[in-house]
């Protein structure tokens, strides 16, 4: 009796199993909606009204504006004159300086960290390290002043008294030395952190391979070159692919909050001037001519990035 | 016994420490351990700096510059700021933010993550690519302004939570850590007869705390720290944010009407000479307020040190 009613019970539950496994997959589409209803709207909606670089465009003519008429290239026009590749150029100058500097110094603070002897030392350094990281670029913009203020309170300025050199420049108002303090404030801010990936790769690499290398007799320096270092090299390729495909993007919160409007013509970069042009003036379909035209040479340059690291080492995201 | 003893306490350890390290490896050990205290000291001095200023009587750091003490302690700039009516509003709204959007965005890329894990999804390599491909080929900054314009977005409190709230690489990392998982959690919950409703609230979610609260903390900051979308999409003062108030106060003469207002009102309620002599400068107002929007956050990053580091090594790893 039993036996029956358990094999009446089983096939029973055989049937609603298998009714069950069709009915439930609705439910993950029920989770997954409002990842793909807002990548829909956020992020296809969008890359679609980039189309807008081709109209006349007017805010209310057809949905979002899109019914404005054609006019094909004739938003293009700044590629055309003078000012526009001096912009692009100084863009392109100060990602390439970013990236020059803060990419192999991150590189070189990891094996650093890893070379340390005292854990607790190691990880109070890292703690203090991840600070910076933690603050918006409006207080670094509002420290920097401070420091380079020609007035009373500036730090800078007070050191250079006290070491004896005579007067105080005015650092905030001198184009020149906008570059530099992109590059030191961009250090200060993001070294720290961008060795997080460096470490976690580091902890991946097999111990048996330093094990072996000692056992050779490699020197410490040997060991971090030609063990340590070879295995960050992956994650260094990605990283330089993603910043090859930022290279016409600088950093719109840093520029714009360290900018005044003292330097402002002088230091000005391609999302400053969409965002000035684009959003603050409204003139929308000039400011997305530029701002397609960036896009679609960061395609360009992340797809030859990628190709160049998978020919030379094995590497790249697609 | 003795002998025993020793010899067995001498036995070469396999660590490094048996090994004489050379001259050279000395000096660089030194050299480095002077770098990080030096390292450390740049990272931290600055916000040292904001503290003391914060801290000092406005007139006297005026006169002459302070290095490493304050020289007269006072309240009066935070006393200043914080009787500027606007701030109380946006530490609410900014609060607010700081809840609401990371909660909305950690869920949804988590409810993704975990159906995007199923491997009986249909369509699921689709999906993944649809997901994926607006990271590379994003909206710009103008079309995305539209976007938002047009769906009447703009001056909402919603404009913070919704246009981020799906960030495909967050969702990779916990798919990964769901990866993880042994999958014979989910076959003998279905096999138990739950929907994947159950498996998710009562299984995926309570085993995943940490990721989810490394995220969360992610969210938090940068929600906090975040200016562009009040610089874009906000003009009306009653939803400015903390960020966007320090912007102002750095940018504009926002710091000058700050003493002026709090003058008139302190002009009417004391005639205390010593009030009077320490009239706050902008300086000094702007370094309370970075102060006061800074430190909260650094204050709480110790707590979710842990939290992060051990989640972002295993999913960046694997990701």
């Amino acid at each position: 009796m039993n036996t029956a009613v358990e094999l009446g019970g089983s096939s029973k539950k055989r049937k609603k199993f298998r009714s069950v496994q069709t009915q439930y997959i609705g439910e993950l589409f029920v989770l997954l909606a409002p990842a793909l209803l807002s990548t829909l709207v956020f992020g296809y909606l969008p890359m679609i009204s980039n189309y807008m670089a081709f109209l006349d465009y007017r805010l209310t003519n057809g949905f979002m504006g899109l019914g404005s008429p054609f006019v094909g290239f004739k938003n293009f026009d700044f590629l055309a004159q003078l000012w526009f590749y001096r912009i692009v150029g100084r863009t392109f100058l100060y990602s390439i300086c970013g990236i020059a500097v803060s990419y192999p110094s991150a590189l070189l603070l990891a094996l650093c960290f890893n070379e340390l002897r005292s854990l607790r030392f190691k990880k109070i350094v890292q703690t203090i390290s991840y600070v910076p990281h933690f603050v918006s670029w409006v207080t670094v913009a509002s420290i920097v002043y401070m420091f380079l203020t020609v007035e009373y309170e500036g730090l800078f300025n007070n050191l250079r008294q006290a070491l004896g050199f005579a007067g105080r420049i005015s650092f905030m108002q001198k184009a020149d030395y906008f570059l530099p303090l992109l590059v030191v404030s961009s250090i200060w801010k993001n070294l720290g952190w961008s060795t997080i990936l460096y470490m976690s790769a580091m902890s991946s690499i097999e111990e048996q391979l330093y094990e072996a290398a000692m056992v050779d007799g490699a020197s410490r320096l040997q060991r971090a070159l030609f063990i340590t270092l070879p295995g960050l090299v992956p994650i260094f390729c990605i990283q330089l692919i993603f910043s090859m495909g930022n290279l016409f993007n600088s950093s719109f919160d840093q520029v714009f909050n360290l900018q005044n409007d003292v330097i402002q013509a002088d230091i000005m970069t391609l999302n400053l001037y969409t965002y000035f042009y684009g959003i603050v003036n409204q003139r929308f379909a000039h400011a997305a001519a530029v701002g397609l035209f960036n896009g679609i040479i960061s395609v360009i340059l992340i797809c030859s990035t990628n190709a160049v690291t998978r020919r030379l080492s094995d590497t790249g995201i697609f | 016994m003795d002998i025993e003893v020793k010899s067995a306490n001498s036995a070469p350890k396999l660590s490094g420490a048996a090994i004489r390290r050379s001259g050279g490896e000395r000096a660089f050990d030194i050299f480095n351990v002077v770098g990080m205290i030096l390292l450390g000291i740049v990272m931290v001095y600055p916000f040292y700096y904001v503290l003391i200023i914060a801290f000092n009587s406005p007139t006297d750091t005026a006169a002459a510059p302070l290095w490493l003490f304050p020289r007269k302690l006072t309240l009066v700039n935070f006393e200043t700021v914080l009787q500027y009516p606007g701030l109380s509003r946006a530490f609410l709204i900014t609060t607010l933010r700081c809840l609401a959007a990371p909660l909305y965005s950690v869920s949804v890329c988590f409810m993704a993550a975990y159906a995007l894990s199923n491997r009986q999804l249909p369509w699921r390599r689709f999906i993944v690519f649809f997901l994926l491909l607006p990271t590379f080929i994003g909206g710009s900054m103008v079309s995305t302004y539209i976007v938002i314009a047009r769906l009447k977005l703009i001056n909402t409190f919603w404009v913070f939570v919704l246009p981020g709230a799906f960030a495909y690489f967050t969702s990779v990392v916990m798919r990964a850590s769901l990866d993880n998982l042994p999958a014979e959690l989910q076959e003998s919950a279905m096999l138990d007869g739950a929907n994947y409703y159950r498996i998710f609230f009562q299984i995926m979610l309570p085993l995943s705390k940490s990721v989810l609260a490394a995220f969360f903390f992610f969210a938090v900051v940068s929600n906090w720290l975040d200016l562009n979308s009040s610089l874009f999409y906000i003009t009306k003062k009653n939803l400015y944010t903390l960020q966007y108030i320090m912007h102002l106060v750095l940018k504009s003469n926002e710091a000058a009407s700050i003493i002026d207002h709090n003058s008139q009102s302190m002009d009417l309620l004391l005639e205390d000479m010593e009030r009077m002599r320490e009239k706050p400068t902008p300086l000094s107002v702007r370094m309370a307020i970075t102060a006061l929007v800074t430190f909260p956050i650094l204050f709480i990053y110790p707590f979710f040190q842990r939290y992060f580091v051990k989640g972002m090594l295993t999913g960046a790893v694997k990701a």
